[in-house]
């Protein structure tokens, strides 16, 4: 794997964005982007649900002690999240009441995303508070930029749209609307992502 | 005979028809988390069985007690979680207790079939498609069994996967998704679709 060994402000920031890409290269919280992102909208709905229930969860979770065994902690982090969906669904559902419609039972389950859970542990591990708070902001915007990147893709793929307007695409792939076309997507952009590091890794060494 | 049949029909629908990873994806990072760390793949996917199976039980008196209102979807995943917290520890104690060995092995992976998207999401679709604790429990069952059987699906195509021969780009997570999403569109199929001619 292609990461950036050093654990200075800017080697966080080159993980979070890219080398260890939550969407394209690790693979976390992919199950709303396979199912749901279909669109740019309710993608958007998607990564503003994900962003508040994970920076919030996150944050609180930083301030449970390292002492408490870990079976112990971990219940702690998803009651935290628990505790943070319940503001984030009402504010969401008087914002954009559709798009909590839409995303149905993966709303709650950003609760036990795998994101929440392994970072929850990791950033434990961060020097200074100052280095956990930049991770989880760039680990969250590279999630969204790829979810938002995915959908925009997958829309003009599938729908031959982009935000709804139609661009006059000669072929509409409907597949990729159902489950495995996301799937399919997915792993293809991720090939092109890790192609696109593995040729600035390239340039950089000559 | 009959009740039988229904039995039988559920737990295959649960299992192939509506399979968690191949129909609504979840889980999936939880596969691909631990296909990285090729042990204790089945010892994984029986340990997510006996939670949802054990949890669909609790799932059903859990609804009985607060879901009775319209604002239940407000609080319900705090609930399910504080169920899920009670059936985790109660797991780890009873291994602790009676099976010492199965524990020192069982511990490293326990939390993660405890506390992952196909677990939650199988309380949430229980409650949403059945009414009666044997369909609650049923279900429950199918889904863990169903988790087993693509863990067991993802499990035989390792070493193909993470190959040499595979090109760089698609090695490992990118191939496994797109092996997904094939095995997907195959049990797509099973749920019946008609052509147009």
């Amino acid at each position: 794997m292609i990461v950036a060994n050093d654990n200075s402000c800017k080697g966080i920031v080159k993980n979070a964005l890219l080398y260890k890409n939550p969407i394209f290269v690790s693979g976390m919280v992919i199950a709303p982007v396979v199912v749901m992102a279909n669109n740019f909208f309710d993608a958007v709905t998607l990564v503003i649900a994900f962003s508040l229930i994970t920076f919030f969860t996150l944050l609180m979770s930083s301030f449970v002690p390292k002492n408490i065994v870990y079976t112990v902690r971990i219940i702690l982090y998803t009651i935290i999240g628990a505790l943070v969906y319940v503001p984030s669904v009402i504010f969401l559902k008087y914002l954009m009441p559709e798009g909590v419609e839409a995303l149905g039972i993966f709303f709650p389950l950003f609760i036990t995303s795998s994101f929440i859970i392994s970072r929850s542990e990791t950033i434990f591990f961060l020097e200074t508070k100052g280095k956990m708070f930049l991770d989880i902001i760039f680990c969250i915007i590279g999630y969204d930029a790829a979810v938002l990147l995915f959908a925009a893709i997958r829309e003009i793929l599938a729908f031959g749209t982009i935000c709804g307007n139609i661009i006059g695409m000669p072929v509409e792939i409907a597949a990729l609307q159902n489950p495995f076309g996301g799937f399919i997507l997915l792993g293809l952009i991720a090939a092109v992502f890790r192609s696109i590091l593995l040729f600035i890794k390239r340039v950089r060494q000559k | 005979m009959e009740l039988m049949g229904n039995i039988m029909m559920t737990a295959f629908i649960a299992v192939f028809v509506e399979n968690t990873i191949f129909s609504r994806a979840l889980g999936t990072s939880t596969l691909v988390v631990i296909s990285r760390n090729r042990k204790n793949l089945f010892g994984f996917g029986l340990s997510v069985t006996y939670i949802t199976a054990l949890i669909s039980v609790l799932t059903y008196f859990v609804n009985k007690l607060f879901a009775n209102n319209d604002n239940s979807y407000i609080y319900m995943p705090l609930v399910y979680i504080c169920v899920l917290g009670f059936v985790y520890i109660l797991t780890l104690l009873c291994l602790w207790k009676f099976l010492p060995r199965l524990f020192a092995k069982a511990k490293k992976y326990v939390h993660i079939s405890a506390f992952n998207c196909a677990v939650l999401g199988s309380m949430f679709l229980i409650s949403k498609y059945c009414e009666t604790l044997s369909d609650y429990f049923i279900h429950g069952l199918g889904i863990g069994l169903g988790f087993v059987f693509a863990v067991y699906l993802t499990a035989i195509v390792y070493d193909k996967i993470y190959s040499e021969k595979v090109p760089y780009p698609f090695r490992g997570y990118p191939i496994m998704l797109i092996y997904l999403g094939i095995l997907s569109m195959a049990f797509w199929g099973l749920s019946g679709h008609t052509l147009n001619y």
